[in-house]
């Protein structure tokens, strides 16, 4: 039986809408960290990312596979029991409530430091919510529509990274692997968190139309990703010295002010300004999980009045509390350690734990 | 049925007569005719609307022969009259409904038949060339305001069995008849169904214009784009069929209703199909820049001036600077003044008589173009930008789609005002969201963009050479895709 039969998406949409979940605020700080831990050879440490993040997507979709219409929601009833499994339903909710946290402050910060200094950040909270009321309320068909027009929106986006581009010295690439495979590993870890997004493969693998090509699609997601992070670190790495790279907090930014026209000056302003649909598909989809994973716990099948309900919440905390930049930074370092365990350790443990009750209840069937 | 009125004709052709006097009161416009026909002579009544039949066909092709009728005429049926459409009934109800559709009926005493005639002619314009959608190469038929003739000008283009006709009528007291054509082989059975389903459940008095039935049956009413697309052209009503989508004549009506639609196809034209591609291709970009500019343009003003001055490079904020030194009003304010300003005018333009319509371009043209800018209301590079939008409003081909669009503006300029740039790209999000979630008879309106359909792409922003494409669009649906195998046999 299809559970989710009136809002399949495509195999085009899922790759967008998870590729569009892991392109997002990172990549604005990506190059700052990476410099900062492995210097000029940063990018190594993307590929190894990428590596990881495709062994991981694949084991979450094995795991999904063996049951093709169930969320992590129904899975994690389905093994773990009642109580056991609402904690880890919970645990699930409260990690991509902690990434949507994230992002929507992350996004009001970078809107208010580069765009919009004088504007109430309640205000622009409200701003933000509206569309992602809107799109979040039609489910993940919308969703995935939504991803896909976004991804076409922005495709010119990196092709403005070549000015900069052009303008670079090869050379702070050289020497390569110049304090050894140490720093680079460690650097892993960095890059390893910028690939968060592929975990709600979790959420979203049942509503994917033609299954097959799961696997296919995380591994043309997590690239799509892994392209864009490489080419802004090299972009910066080539640009920026290597010593001035780590000292910038938003390197990519600081690329983009660089980029002058006869007619129009200040680029990075409307950059930004444009941003904000690829930093919507990281936060939409998490606020989506949220509540369809609240929604799911109080068997309600319309998620609408949960989201007004988060939707409220989300404007009438911003009126209470601004963070700082500390404080975001400290936001984003918990989901970074949350994520860590939920996107790579729990779907190993998970995959395992599957296998081996299947393999029980299948003696038992015997 | 009829309150206290039987529901069939009886023998009697007077007791006949005094039901039809009854139910016909204060109808002067209905014609009681009396006659005796046949040998031996017998009493005929013979009823019609003067006022919705063809006074030419009732006298030489009824009442002509009918008094020269010598043979001897046993029942109702005996009659022959030269004319092509007849048929008997027994029941009042249809008596009556046909009569106000302008049939004739015909009573003999004794029997209790009636004959209906049919004799329909009421006052029609000729055939013209569409006024709202101008054509260059189309042909310089449009549609007019008789079901009868719009089906037969698409059926000119259309000899094909599969071209199927289905009729029903809306409306309690209008009863506006409602037909749809589709070809049966293409369009799909669901959507089909779907929009009879909806017309069925249409309660009104009347419809009079095609319009609303549009708004009875869309999908989404709070949305400002339309849903389905008004035309009154054939041979756009033609192309559209053969995409797959359902063509619905309303009666009294010179626009047709086209469906399911998508947003782009609202950019499309026939003349895109037959000008050169690269031209048509061309024009196509032209159209969507012009939909950004529209939207955009002033709010875009609007924005840098009062949030973002620094992405203006300086020489250039020096000129806006100085053209806007002696307006007192803040870009918004402006902004709003003089679109509204342009909105009247056109609006004024439209309602008025040609020749004093003319006038109001001139007087507007005039006190927009330069007293305002002397009398320092407005800036000149308001003007610009007021001007260059109102003319990209005005390029889009679909007035329906043109209008909604000037509508957007108004918010975007708003959101522009309070939120700069981080507004706008809010205010586009909107749209986009709004966009993908919107619905035209239960697809997608984004396709072919979202959900994606890159077979469809060949016939949105570019339009590629004929011979490429091969299939119909997927976003209506059809039931066949192949279009042509070959360009040439």
């Amino acid at each position: 039986m299809k559970r989710y039969q009136f809002n399949e998406i495509t195999t085009m949409q899922y790759i967008f809408l998870i590729s569009g979940t892991q392109i997002g605020i990172g990549i604005l700080s990506l190059p700052a960290q990476l410099a900062d831990i492995a210097n000029t050879d940063g990018w190594i440490a993307i590929v190894i990312g990428w590596i990881i993040s495709i062994i991981a997507s694949t084991i979450i979709i094995k795991t999904m596979k063996k049951h093709e219409q169930d969320t992590i929601f129904d899975l994690s009833r389905r093994y773990f029991g009642r109580i056991f499994g609402t904690f880890l339903h919970l645990a699930f909710v409260a990690y991509a409530l902690l990434a949507s946290i994230t992002v929507v402050f992350t996004s009001i910060h970078i809107t208010q430091v580069w765009v919009l200094p004088n504007t109430p950040n309640y205000l622009i909270m409200m701003l933000f919510m509206l569309p992602g009321f809107l799109i979040t309320r039609n489910g993940v068909r919308v969703l995935g529509r939504y991803a896909e027009v976004v991804f076409y929106l922005t495709l010119w986006m990196p092709i403005l990274i070549a000015v900069p581009l052009q303008k670079g010295t090869i050379l702070h690439m050289l020497p390569m692997l110049k304090e050894g495979w140490a720093p680079i590993i460690q650097a892993v870890k960095t890059t390893v968190l910028s690939f968060l997004g592929f975990e709600l493969a979790f959420v979203f693998y049942p509503f994917l139309k033609e299954k097959k090509h799961a696997v296919k699609a995380m591994v043309i997601a997590n690239s799509i990703s892994a392209f864009t992070f490489l080419l802004i670190t090299i972009t910066c790495f080539i640009f920026f010295s290597p010593d001035e790279t780590p000292s910038l907090i938003w390197p990519t930014l600081s690329l983009l002010k660089t980029i002058e026209f006869s007619f129009i000056e200040r680029f990075e302003v409307i950059f930004l300004s444009f941003y904000l649909f690829v930093m919507s598909t990281t936060g939409i989809p998490y606020i989506f999980t949220t509540v369809f994973g609240i929604s799911q716990l109080i068997g309600k099948k319309d998620h609408t009045i949960v989201l007004l309900v988060a939707v409220c919440i989300f404007i009438f905390t911003s009126f209470l509390y601004n963070p700082s930049f500390s404080h975001i930074q400290t936001m984003g370092s918990w989901w970074e350690r949350y994520g860590l365990w939920g996107a790579y350790f729990f779907p190993i443990g998970l995959f395992i734990y599957t296998s081996i009750a299947r393999w029980f209840q299948g003696g038992k069937n015997k | 049925m009829m309150n206290g009125i039987q529901q069939t004709v009886t023998h009697s052709l007077d007791m006949n007569e005094q039901t039809l006097r009854d139910y016909f009161s204060k109808t002067p416009d209905l014609i009681y005719c009396h006659l005796f026909i046949g040998e031996p002579k017998r009493r005929a009544l013979l009823i019609y609307l003067n006022t919705l039949v063809d006074k030419n066909s009732i006298n030489n092709n009824i009442i002509n022969p009918l008094l020269f009728e010598t043979k001897q005429i046993h029942t109702i049926a005996d009659i022959q009259l030269p004319i092509g459409s007849k048929s008997y009934t027994t029941k009042w109800e249809h008596v009556f409904q046909r009569v106000f559709q302008g049939e004739t009926a015909l009573f003999l005493d004794g029997d209790d038949h009636v004959l209906l005639l049919d004799t329909q002619g009421w006052p029609q314009r000729a055939i013209a060339e569409p006024q709202i959608e101008s054509s260059l190469k189309g042909s310089h038929q449009g549609f007019i305001e008789t079901c009868e003739k719009n089906i037969a000008l698409i059926r000119r283009y259309l000899p094909h069995q599969q071209l199927k006709i289905e009729e029903t009528t809306v409306g309690r007291r209008g009863h506006t008849p409602v037909v749809l054509l589709y070809l049966e082989d293409i369009a799909h059975p669901e959507v089909l169904q779907e929009l009879k389903d909806r017309i069925e459940q249409i309660d009104v008095d009347t419809i009079v214009n095609t319009g609303e039935l549009m708004q009875h049956i869309e999908d989404n009413p709070f949305s400002p784009f339309p849903q389905f697309l008004l035309t009154e052209r054939p041979d756009a009503a033609v192309s559209n069929l053969l995409q797959g989508r359902i063509v619905i004549v309303v009666d009294r009506s010179p626009s047709v209703m086209i469906g399911p639609m998508t947003f782009i196809t609202f950019f499309q034209t026939v003349d895109d199909y037959s000008t050169r591609w690269m031209i048509a291709s061309f024009l196509r970009l032209l159209r969507l820049l012009a939909f950004f500019m529209a939207i955009f343009l002033p709010s875009a003003y609007i924005a840098a001036l009062s949030f973002h001055y620094e992405i203006i490079p300086l020489n250039l904020l020096l000129t806006v600077g100085e053209s806007r030194e002696r307006v007192p009003l803040p870009p918004l304010l402006e902004a709003v003044l003089m679109e509204l300003a342009i909105e009247m005018l056109r609006e004024a333009g439209l309602r008025l008589p040609a020749p004093i319509g003319q006038t109001v371009g001139i007087v507007g043209g005039v006190v927009i173009g330069q007293a305002a800018v002397e009398a320092g209301i407005v800036s000149n590079i308001m003007v610009v930008i007021v001007s260059l939008t109102a003319i990209a409003s005005f390029i889009i081909p679909n007035p329906d789609m043109s209008e909604s669009i000037r509508l957007l503006r108004f918010p975007m300029m708003i959101a522009a005002s309070l939120f700069g740039l981080v507004g706008m790209v809010i205010g586009f999000m909107l749209i986009i969201g709004h966009l993908i979630s919107l619905e035209s008879l239960g697809t997608p309106a984004g396709s072919p963009f979202a959900p994606a359909r890159l077979r469809d792409w060949k016939d949105t922003l570019l339009r590629f050479p004929l011979w490429m494409m091969r299939t119909r669009p997927l976003s209506a649906r059809p039931t066949q895709l192949t279009r042509q195998k070959k360009f040439r046999k």
